[in-house]
Order: C-alpha cells, then structure tokens, then sequence
C-alpha cells in the first residue's frame, strides 16, 4: 500500500514531525512504501538546513535524510508555505534577492498541486497536527 | 469506515470532543501525543462502546498506565490500523 505523510509541525515546537518519523519507519518496515512525505505550514522547518539541536538532543533533519537515502523517499515542502516562513533554495534565494539559501539537502520545494497529486495516488493520507 | 487519530490533551481542547460528535458506528479511534491522557480515568467513559487504540509509547512517555478496556498498541499495528481503515482523519486543534 501507498502511504502520504503530511506535516504540520515544526521539529522542536510540536511532536508532530517527530511522531510522523516514527510512523514512516513503521510504515516502510512493514512493506508498505512512502509516496511523497508533504510538508505544510510550519512543517516546513523541517526542511531547513540551518537546525542545530544540541547533541544530546534528537537531530530530526538528519534523521529525515537519512531515512530519505536509505528509502529514496520524495520529502516536498510547499513552496508558499516555506517562503513565508524563510526556507529558501539557493535558486529561490536568488529570485527574491535573499542573501543565501538554507533548505537543506534531500528536500524539494513544490506546489500544493504535488500534495494533491500524492492524494490522488496514494492508497492512504495520514497528517500529523502541529 | 475511519480511522480518527487524536493528538491533543482532553484538558487542552476540544480535539476529542469534536472527533466523537463526528464518529460513526464502526469507526475506530486512536490516541497518540497528548491525547493519551484520555486513556484513563474518567474521560473513558466517553468511550466506552468504541473501538479504540492508545499507542503504547506515548503512554509509556507520560506514565500513563493505559485503562484495561483500551488496546496499547505500538507503531506497527498503527501501521496496520491505517491498512485496515479509511479515510485517516487527524484532529489536533
């Protein structure tokens, strides 16, 4: 079966993106794949490569790419959420004249034509709340 | 039939209250996050009759001893869970 995440929560603030790790896991060790991980409002934090936790804290981004290598796993922020929110890519940064990109490797930015699309493909959405 | 997935304290808000005036004969409900608060004491009453799931390491987190008439579950059989049912619907606000 074909699973959607969609992420509300910012890592740190919420236990949503944290909770939505766990399942991915869960899913994907029961042999079910990942369509598209959609992250949303806040969520899309999760994709920003300036994050620096302590070390003896849990490092969600890294785990995120790690999990996105092991599985080749799609991870999309929205695109209008992460510009409000300051989440650039280098070419994005550039287009609006900001001094440098942070989304962090792994990530994509996208429309909310992707979530719609993952929603359409998928066998089920599951949408962990900020 | 589906599967209503709450996140939120029953002393925080009212994401518990609005998922069951919304629930059908049939559907099942889990609660993750905060909301395993409202796997024991009193607020079970409310949810009694109901097909409902706690998920054990949240519970476990908060040391909440999970009533005996709600199912502890991990992370796989959520997965199930969400094989078995459908659509998902999150309530967290």
């Amino acid at each position: 079966m074909q699973f959607t995440l969609v992420v509300y929560g910012a890592p740190h603030a919420s236990e949503g993106a944290n909770t939505a790790l766990r399942f991915a896991r869960a899913v994907l060790a029961s042999g079910h794949g990942i369509y598209r991980v959609f992250f949303y409002g806040d969520g899309v934090h999760n994709g920003s490569a300036l994050v620096a936790p302590p070390q003896d804290e849990q490092d969600l981004l890294s785990q995120w790419q790690d999990l996105k290598i092991a599985h080749n796993l799609d991870l999309t922020l929205c695109i209008a959420a992460a510009q409000r929110r300051g989440v650039l890519n280098d070419s994005e940064a550039s287009r609006l004249e900001k001094p440098s990109g942070n989304m962090a490797d792994g990530f994509e930015l996208a429309g909310l034509g992707q979530l719609a699309e993952a929603a359409a493909v998928s066998d089920r959405i599951v949408t962990f709340g900020s | 039939m589906t599967l209503h997935i709450v996140s939120q304290s029953p002393f925080s808000g009212s994401a518990l209250k609005d998922c069951l005036s919304a629930f059908a004969d049939g559907d099942a409900l889990l609660l993750i996050e905060d909301a395993v608060y409202a796997a024991k004491g009193q607020t079970i009453t409310q949810l009694k009759g109901k097909s409902v799931y706690c998920l054990e390491p949240d519970a476990v987190a908060r040391g909440i001893s999970i009533d005996p008439a709600i199912e502890a579950i991990d992370e796989t059989r959520w997965v199930s869970l969400c094989t078995e049912h459908n659509p998902i619907v999150s309530w967290f606000r």
